[in-house]
């Protein structure tokens, strides 16, 4: 089993990278879903194995260092693989309504499930990273995977979307550059090794020893250079936008899981930041950014129509409340926001396929002329009611237990006036979410639309992302809880 | 006996998420046997705490060593749990005479099983908040409570009925805000969830604790200045009404306040004194609102108010360490339950048999629809506190208790003196409407009415039963 240890990290790219090649190589609708579906399996299998393997202690190391798993790699990849897989099932259904209806090609179908095991591929690799550079690289990587995704459809709005998705990420993304430039060159002046100084797990090594000055600048433009990509207010403009544009299932996937890979990409600085800078600055930083994100967030959320928007716009507002939980800082806080990253992500995949059920029953994401959801399409819309209720922060479900540990980390850490105004901010977010359930889930239908679900491959991922939600609302299972302590302590510096 | 708390709350739980997917015809018997398991859940535990009398507390989740929710089982659970369980239990029978094309105010043609799923889901959280024994099992309850009324009271779906729904969600949800400072706070100071780590705090910290408790138990029991939602709640199908009212969502709040007063030892009087004046003022406003009322449903709302408030002044009263106020607030929060339900169901009655709530239409139901019209008979004087019914034995109790205080602090007795006028007030308003209403030869609609169906007759039957009798059960408890 010693080989495989290591080998798994060879195998977590390569599997999406081929199916990627493969697919884009089939001409066949059937084949390539074949292999869309096998290639899907594999990557979530592979995410399981390499969990168990951390959880067991492992820390696999390849390429000289230059790529490794710790318990936050886990994390991200569990993420990954699984919601990856559950939105690459949903994708099938959702793509043969599209067909059928003759939104898209026969052919653009494979380009689909091409690009997508793509961006999975971009995903791993900059989760398993342990240079900085090409972690950089990777995340950067993302945008360009998933700028063909969002811009899938070919219409006007989707293009745009797409180009301002690539234009401002990649903008974004050179004040991260810069910002990796200076912790390497920082950390060259010290060991004089070019290889060690780019390794995040040398760098948090040395990093009481690195130049503090320095590091509160490479600090600064890391979190605006991946807070871009995360979509941190104010650099979160791009988001709705290609949120809303692209397929459902890319939605979900976009929202749910490429999101976490840049705010991940962060955490590994934070933990940097944390040991050569001290906690205030870092922490003060996040957490004055993220209550302006949630802040801003919530009042988009509440003004839009667009049902896919106001998603996109809630999705904003939980990065600013998992920003928050690092701001508020200590144990409690980091795991209060590694929690959220998880517990966000089956939300939001939950939400983001629901929405695309709606989309395809309604043909229109807009919210004013949705009515009546209870009626004409049951299943979906108790599923869409349940994920708007969690995302809102309320009990029983999931996304409760984590807004509840980031507010009382926000009370711990004593600053009492962010915690009102979060609180605030979440009260005017469940608000403009209730309301959306109550215009467009009760009420009475059009005459016009025949009642029934749309496609019943699309609901199983429901039912299996709905357990998730309501599971982890209520109880935290031990390997769970043992994961994500690890983290806790891989950021804090106490392994 | 923990095994019975359960039962009681993952019963009718279960029963709920059975309910949407049954068909119409069969989900009215599946629900109505699920909720009977869990009243009987309840009744069996009832009668074996009964034998022993000694409370305890279970710890059921515990994560990495902090216990997240577990059950307290005392007086004060097992019967507020009893009230909540038996009630709920009539409410879903009555619903099944209730909810049919036959409704001669509201004909209901489908949701049928989207009701009892949400209905059985209230049970089972109101059981779950009762028992709770953690902060937080308490403030997870109380959402659940909120979202379930707030898809019940929008049951219809007609845009009044939404507006309305909303405003219940929304105010009960930020008055929650109270909640979640406090159980942060809590955890925070002693490093657990549990309700008794109340008593840990000093003196500031228990009166900032109790500050947000009061917040989130005004809202949810429709208090100054938190109310405004309960009124519009009116559009609500009736048995729906009838369980906010009686058994939960309203006496979720009092219970709250009722729980924490009791677990934390002694409390600071600045919260006895707020609490105290702010159910006075309450009161005095829900009576003043009787007057311009019409709709029999809001008038029963505004008097539900002023329940309440009686409910608030008893509990505060407790804090000056008076145990025959606490007494007396428990064994109103279990009376009021009987009579009002049997008040909102009377209502529901006669909307169904005649198609109208207006109260100046009504006349002369007695002879026309005896057990209704004895119904009405039977809450009326139960609210109002006229003896043999129940209601005058929890007012009596309340009252001699503020006596007691009022001889030491004259605040209390100004209260006090308060309460005993608005007590007169609307016994003497309550009966103008009921002379109206029930004695003298039918109107027209009254004389138009159809039959009531044998299910609302039944139900009707034993809640009156039970406002001639359920003081006493109180006082086998309490004494």
């Amino acid at each position: 089993m010693i080989g495989m240890g290591e080998n798994i990290l060879y195998a977590l790219p390569a599997v999406p990278l081929g199916t990627a090649l493969l697919a884009f190589g089939i001409r066949s609708r059937r084949v390539a879903e074949v292999v869309h579906l096998a290639g899907i399996s594999i990557l979530a299998l592979l995410s399981l194995i390499l969990v168990r393997d951390v959880l067991g202690g492992q820390r696999p190391f390849v390429l000289d260092g230059m790529f490794f798993a710790d318990e936050l790699t886990a994390i991200l990849l569990l993420l990954i693989g699984v919601v990856g897989f559950l939105n690459g099932f949903y994708s099938i259904g959702y793509m043969r309504h599209d067909l059928a209806h003759g939104e898209v090609k026969e052919r653009n179908i494979s380009f689909y499930y091409g690009f997508y095991h793509l961006f999975l591929f971009t995903m791993v690799l900059s989760a398993i990273s342990n240079n900085v550079a090409i972690l950089w690289a990777a995340v950067e990587a993302t945008t360009l995977g998933s700028a063909f995704l969002v811009g899938f459809y070919h219409h006007k709005t989707s293009a745009e979307g797409a180009w301002k998705y690539v234009l401002l990420c990649s903008i974004g993304l050179a004040f991260a550059l810069y910002g990796t430039i200076l912790t390497y060159s920082n950390a060259f002046s010290m060991v004089q090794d070019a290889h060690k100084a780019m390794l995040w797990t040398e760098l948090v090594n040395m990093a009481p020893h690195l130049d503090p000055q320095m590091m509160k600048l490479a600090f600064v433009f890391i979190l605006i250079g991946f807070g871009t990509k995360a979509g941190l207010f104010p650099m979160h403009t791009w988001l709705p936008d290609a949120h809303s544009e692209a397929p459902s299932p890319a939605s979900a996937l976009l929202s749910g899981v490429l999101l976490k890979c840049a705010f991940f990409a962060i955490i590994r600085y934070y933990a940097i930041a944390l040991q050569a800078v001290g906690k205030g600055f870092p922490q003060t930083l996040l957490l004055i950014f993220g209550l302006l994100t949630v802040g801003v967030a919530a009042f988009f959320i509440l003004v839009q129509n667009d049902i896919k928007r106001k998603l996109a716009y809630s999705s904003v507002e939980h990065i600013g409340i998992m920003a928050t939980g690092l701001g508020a800082g200590g144990a409690l806080g980091v795991f209060a926001a590694l929690l959220h990253t998880i517990n966000h992500s089956v939300t939001k995949s939950l939400l983001f396929c629901t929405a695309g059920n709606i989309t395809m029953k309604y043909g229109t994401r807009d919210a004013q002329k949705i009515r009546g959801m209870g009626k004409v399409i049951p299943f979906t819309a108790f599923m869409f009611t349940a994920g708007l209720v969690t995302v809102a922060g309320s009990p029983p479900f999931n996304v409760f237990v984590s807004e509840f540990m980031t507010l009382t980390a926000v009370l711990r850490s004593g600053h009492v006036w962010p915690m009102i105004f979060l609180l605030l901010f979440l009260v005017i977010v469940f608000v403009a979410l209730i309301l959306l359930i109550s215009e467009t889930v009760l009420g009475s239908p059009p005459e016009d639309l025949p009642r029934g679900e749309v496609n019943w491959l699309t609901l199983l991922p429901f039912g299996i992302l709905f357990l998730f939600m309501a599971g982890l609302g209520i109880y935290l299972p031990a390997p769970l809880n043992q994961l994500l302590q690890g983290a806790v302590s891989v950021v804090l510096g106490g392994k | 006996m923990v095994w019975y708390a359960l039962g009681s709350i993952l019963l009718p739980m279960v029963g709920g998420a059975l309910a949407p997917f049954l068909p119409e015809r069969s989900v009215k018997k599946v629900s109505q046997f699920f909720s009977f398991l869990a009243f009987l859940c309840g009744l069996l535990l009832l009668v074996a705490f009964a034998a022993n009398r000694t409370g305890f507390t279970q710890n059921l989740l515990t994560i990495s060593g902090i216990n997240f929710y577990g059950v307290t089982i005392d007086t004060l659970s097992v019967l507020v749990n009893f009230m909540v369980v038996f009630i709920g239990w009539l409410i879903c029978t009555y619903s099944a005479g209730y909810m049919n094309a036959g409704n001669r105010e509201h004909p209901i043609t489908e949701g049928v099983p989207r009701f009892y799923a949400l209905m059985q889901l209230f049970i089972g959280s109101m059981s779950g908040l009762v028992f709770s024994s953690t902060l937080l099992g308490l403030l997870v309850f109380f959402e659940i409570t909120g979202l379930c009324s707030w898809s019940l009271i929008g049951f219809y779906g007609d845009q009044q009925s939404r507006k309305s729904a909303l405003w219940a969600i929304i105010l009960t949800h930020c008055a929650a805000l109270g909640l979640y400072l406090t159980t942060a706070y809590v955890f925070l100071s002693t490093g657990s969830f549990s309700v008794s780590a109340l008593g840990q705090l000093t003196e500031t910290g228990k009166i900032l604790a109790f500050v947000g408790i009061l917040i989130a138990s005004w809202g949810k029991s429709a208090q100054l200045p938190l109310h405004s939602w309960l009124p519009r709640a009116m559009v609500a199908p009736t048995p729906v009404s009838a369980y906010l009212h009686a058994a939960s969502m309203v006496k979720v709040g009092v219970y709250i306040f009722a729980r924490t007063v009791l677990e934390a030892g002694t409390v600071p009087q600045v919260i006895g004194e707020i609490g105290a004046v702010m159910a006075v003022v309450t009161m005095v406003y829900g009576f003043v609102m009787y007057f311009p009322q019409d709709d029999m449903k809001r008038l029963l709302a505004y008097s539900t108010i002023a329940q309440l408030s009686y409910m608030f002044l008893a509990i505060s009263m407790s804090v000056y360490g008076s145990k025959l106020a606490f007494n007396g607030g428990v064994a109103h929060i279990f009376n009021h339950a009987f009579a009002k339900g049997l008040f909102f169901l009377v209502a529901g009655a006669l909307a169904y048999t005649t198609g109208t709530r207006r109260l100046s239409m009504l006349r002369g139901i007695l002879n026309k629809l005896p057990v209704v019209g004895l119904g009405y008979i039977a809450a009326a004087m139960a609210i109002t506190g006229v003896p043999p019914f129940n209601g005058f034995f929890s007012k009596f109790m309340i009252i001699l208790a503020g006596f007691e205080i009022g001889r030491y602090h004259p605040l209390i007795l100004v209260l006090v003196i308060v309460t005993v006028i608005e007590s007169v007030g609307s016994f003497i308003w309550i009966l103008k409407w009921m002379g109206t209403n029930v004695l003298g030869t039918p109107s027209d609609v009254v004389a138009s009415a159809v039959a009531p169906p044998l299910a609302i007759k039944f139900v009707l039957t034993v809640l009156i039963l039970m406002t001639l009798i359920s003081q006493y059960l109180v006082f086998l408890f309490l004494s």
